[in-house]
């Protein structure tokens, strides 16, 4: 008997929740405007087209899930996720359907109710290939979406797996079909309309002027109870002048302070710094083939002992310092330490240049006449890409340069625009190359990244091994989490021997926001997941703090 | 005249069909394309599924033809980095430009013509020296390294004004009217001050060349023997003729000034047709590029036909 989920505890701790909200609102607790200097505009904010974190960022504000991801970030079963839109849901006994009870006080935006109808749209939108949603691949699970009455939808699975719950409810955002099911799915990339959300969070949206702004604003009647802040606005801004508007109080956010400025902020008047560990790891992968290649070996790299010796040449701790101060975080392998299966105690080689000389002296890599190591007149050089977005690996492309340089091998770093750099990746046209991972919660990315089934996808540099492949499998197929990690531990072990990267550090974004902002906690997956909750102080408001909700002078 | 100025119009209208082309076929060879930016969970047969969509995975040429006959029907095609049509991204756009280069273009003429003026007739003085120093360290700033300086002196420390953005972004819906307008010319003074600064030098350069090939002429020589007033002289009959080749300059000031928009909104988040090629050049945002190119052309063509219309009026000799 599978278990059913009736969530009292937490229905009740959310009705007084939402009671203090309104006693708070009386007392002047809630007010505030955020300014979010942004160096991207958001790719998109229609939930199936969204693939940046800008985008994310908003949706999570305006729409809702049926349920809310834990901040542990548990994906086996239903354990720690809470209601959302759904108030409660009950598993089928053989676990092929969930049934979600929508909560019948829950509103879109423009006043209509959340039906069950809304949720089958949402559905349908998100798998039906004429949209092309970068969610779809996550789908493949999902039959299909009914509505058993107007407020229960029932999510069919083709099979049962641990992760169904969280493919459900985690990867799928629900709109309405009454605001969007007029519009034919190809259309939908291009429509007026989805660029003019109509949601159910507890922010709603209000314009987005493409290029320069987007603003949402607190929805009052939220059935979640409104959000404190009155408005977020999000500004595009040039990455030169962010930083000088923050430090300046024009603006009140930033994502990624550069890391070798963050000392600024602890004496800047305005702005702190707010670190955010993210579920994201950064390495350096070696192409085991010759680049554009997919069968002919690479001269360097296929040789495991060359990959050996250059990754223990790297002293990884000092670059870390050198990079991130005393904030960084060491990579550990093939997952973020973020990762519910994340384990401590796996650790690629340590630094040891002897031995690293010792390596490449025993595979003919010998040192010639002027300091550089060659094999059979070859000499040890490669080109190492990066992409030009990331001020952080172009200072660790440097870095990795001078220490590959004290053992003999020269790298020539081409820093590239990202337009230049994501086609070279993808076609595998390139000897090494600086790249980061950014997962979901789910092992389940780990083989999408490093499974021999992600080749040709985001195993770009085409790593395959099928003792990794089966112990993913049999990680993502483990429904008792104890198993699940040591399975993920085993395949983490097994790439980390195989070295077909060198492990640099976990994503950890170091934000900048005003010292009026009381902040809430951050989750993995992203800094805004309790935006909601950010407040400022009354006595701490400036001008546009006090604004509140009035409407625009016409 | 009015054939020379049909002639004109043809030649103007093969320059932008010209730049069009080119435009259209650079920006493809260019690495990437609209869907190939940065984004960690957008696979790559998604991607494929959107070139297809939007006809990106067909030949140039066949790409080509479908855009000409679009444009044709008034349809500029889809803006993937401003989500929004073509026609509306530009629509939005271009006035800010123009208002922003208009002012810094009225500006930097009327600066220059003054401190141009004032050079020559106190030519080798220390009015000229000091100016002329000064005025060429602003003539060889960079563009973008001159609005930077600007920005970090007088919105981060001297914060007297705003770093950026066209308005406040959170308070000037709920200004009065007059409050409105002042937040507007507010957000204007550093971008137009920074694009009046770099373009002043070259105006000012130009006029004092202009005045001393007019100062000796036998026509002041005389204007003076006539006992007028030395302010009369320079200002009322030296400058008239002294503004001739201007015009020509503020023809062909203009595809300076849109060149110098690029960095100067980039720079102070402005959000006109250089930041929006900015954006859609980095997205590889192919309708949207060359329809920012093919308007800045017709802006820089219609400026020149404009001085060249001028110039024929002003100067009998042209007409001829």
């Amino acid at each position: 008997m599978r278990k059913s989920f009736f969530l009292v505890a937490a229905f009740s701790a959310f009705a007084a929740c939402s009671s203090k909200e309104g006693s708070q609102s009386a007392a002047g607790a809630t007010g505030g405007t955020l300014i979010f200097a942004s160096s991207s505009d958001a790719d998109a904010i229609f939930p199936p087209f969204v693939t940046d974190i800008t985008g994310r960022m908003l949706e999570d504000q305006i729409f809702d899930r049926l349920a809310e991801i834990g901040p542990d970030l548990r994906t086996v079963g239903d354990q720690g996720f809470s209601p959302r839109l759904a108030q409660k849901w009950v598993w089928a006994p053989d676990s092929l359907s969930i049934a979600f009870s929508i909560d019948p006080r829950a509103r879109w935006h423009d006043g209509k109710p959340v039906t069950a109808a809304d949720v089958r749209y949402s559905f349908k939108t998100y798998v039906d290939p004429k949209v092309g949603s970068p969610v779809a691949p996550t789908l493949t699970n999902l039959d299909s979406v009914s509505v058993r009455d107007s407020l229960t939808a029932v999510a069919w699975f083709k099979k049962r797996t641990p992760e169904q719950f969280y493919d459900v409810a985690y990867q799928v955002v629900i709109f309405p079909e009454h605001v969007y099911g007029n519009i034919p799915p190809e259309q939908l990339h291009t429509s007026d309309a989805t660029r003019k959300l109509v949601g159910s969070g507890r922010f709603r949206f209000v314009k987005w002027d493409a290029g320069s702004r987007i603003e949402i604003v607190s929805d009052t009647a939220n059935f979640r109870g409104r959000a404190k802040l009155d408005r977020v606005i999000v500004v595009k801004t040039d990455p030169a002048t962010e930083k000088a508007q923050l430090l300046s109080g024009q603006a009140d956010f930033m994502e990624a302070f550069p890391p070798d400025q963050i000392a600024k902020l602890d004496s800047n008047a305005f702005a702190r710094a707010l670190a955010f560990p993210q579920l994201g790891y950064t390495f350096m992968a070696m192409n085991v083939f010759t680049p554009k290649s997919k069968t002919v070996p690479h001269p360097i790299f296929s040789d495991i002992r060359v990959r050996r010796a250059l990754s223990m040449s790297v002293d990884r701790v000092a670059m870390l310092r050198n990079v991130f101060g005393e904030r960084g975080r060491l990579a550990h392998g093939p997952f973020p330490m973020t990762l519910g299966v994340a384990d401590s105690t796996i650790h690629p080689a340590g630094y040891d240049t002897t031995a690293a000389k010792a390596m490449l002296d025993s595979s003919g890599w010998r040192v010639g006449p002027n300091g550089m190591r060659a094999k059979n007149g070859r000499p040890l050089r490669f080109t190492l890409i990066s992409a030009t977005s990331s001020i952080t690996r172009g200072l660790y492309g440097v870095l990795l340069q001078e220490q590959f340089r004290k053992i003999g091998a020269q790298v020539d770093f081409d820093n590239l625009d990202p337009q230049a750099y994501l086609p070279r990746m993808f076609a595998g046209d390139f000897d090494a190359i600086l790249g980061s991972y950014g997962t979901d919660p789910s092992v389940t990315g780990t083989k999408q990244n490093w499974g021999t089934a992600g080749i040709g996808g985001q195993n770009f540099f085409r790593y395959s091994n099928h003792t990794v492949d089966a112990l993913l499998d049999s990680a993502t197929s483990a429904f008792d989490p104890a198993k699940m990690k040591t399975y993920s531990s085993r395949a983490f072990q097994t790439i980390i021997d195989d070295i077909p990267a060198i492990w640099l550090y976990d994503l950890l974004v170091v934000n900048a926001v005003n010292r009026r902002f009381d902040t809430a906690p951050t989750r993995a997956d992203g800094w805004w997941a309790n935006l909601a909750d950010w407040s400022v102080a009354p006595n701490k408001r400036i001008d546009r703090d006090r604004i509140g909700l009035a409407q625009p002078k016409p | 005249m009015r054939r020379h100025l049909v002639a004109r119009l043809w030649q103007s209208l093969i320059v932008v069909v010209l730049v069009t082309t080119i435009s259209f076929v650079i920006i493809r060879l260019a690495p990437g394309d609209p869907f190939s930016y940065d984004a960690g969970n957008l696979r790559p047969e998604i991607r494929d599924h959107w070139r297809e969509q939007f006809g990106y995975n067909q030949p140039v040429p066949v790409q080509f033809v479908h855009y000409v006959t679009s444009v044709l029907r008034g349809q500029f095609g889809y803006s993937f980095a401003m989500h929004e049509s073509v026609s509306k991204a530009l629509a939005e756009a271009v006035p800010r430009t123009l208002l922003l280069g208009g002012v810094a273009l009225g500006l930097s003429f009327l600066f220059g013509v003054v401190v141009g003026v004032l050079q020559a007739v106190g030519r080798g003085g220390w009015f000229d020296r000091i100016s002329t120093s000064t005025l060429v360290v602003l003539y060889s700033l960079p563009d973008f390294w001159g609005a930077l300086l600007i920005l970090l002196i007088f919105a981060y420390w001297w914060p007297i004004l705003p770093a950026g953005n066209i308005v406040d972004s959170t308070l000037h819906d709920y200004l009065s009217g007059w409050g409105r307008i002042a937040d507007r010319l507010k957000h204007l003074v550093l971008p137009v001050s920074a694009l009046t600064l770099l373009t002043t030098a070259g105006v000012a350069r130009f006029q004092r060349a202009a005045m001393l090939d007019v100062l000796p002429a036998d026509y002041i020589r005389t204007a003076r023997a006539k006992g007028l007033t030395e302010r009369e002289v320079i200002w009322k009959h030296a400058l008239r003729t002294a503004l001739t080749p201007m015009v020509t300059l503020l023809g062909l000031a203009l595809p300076g000034l849109l060149g110098g928009t690029l960095f100067i909104e980039s720079v102070f988040s402005w959000p006109g047709m250089g930041q929006l090629a900015a954006a859609a050049i980095s997205r590889r945002d192919y309708d949207l590029v060359t329809a920012v190119v093919v308007v800045g052309s017709v802006i820089v063509v219609i400026g020149n036909l404009i001085a060249d219309v001028l110039h024929m009026a002003i100067d009998p000799r042209v007409r001829e």
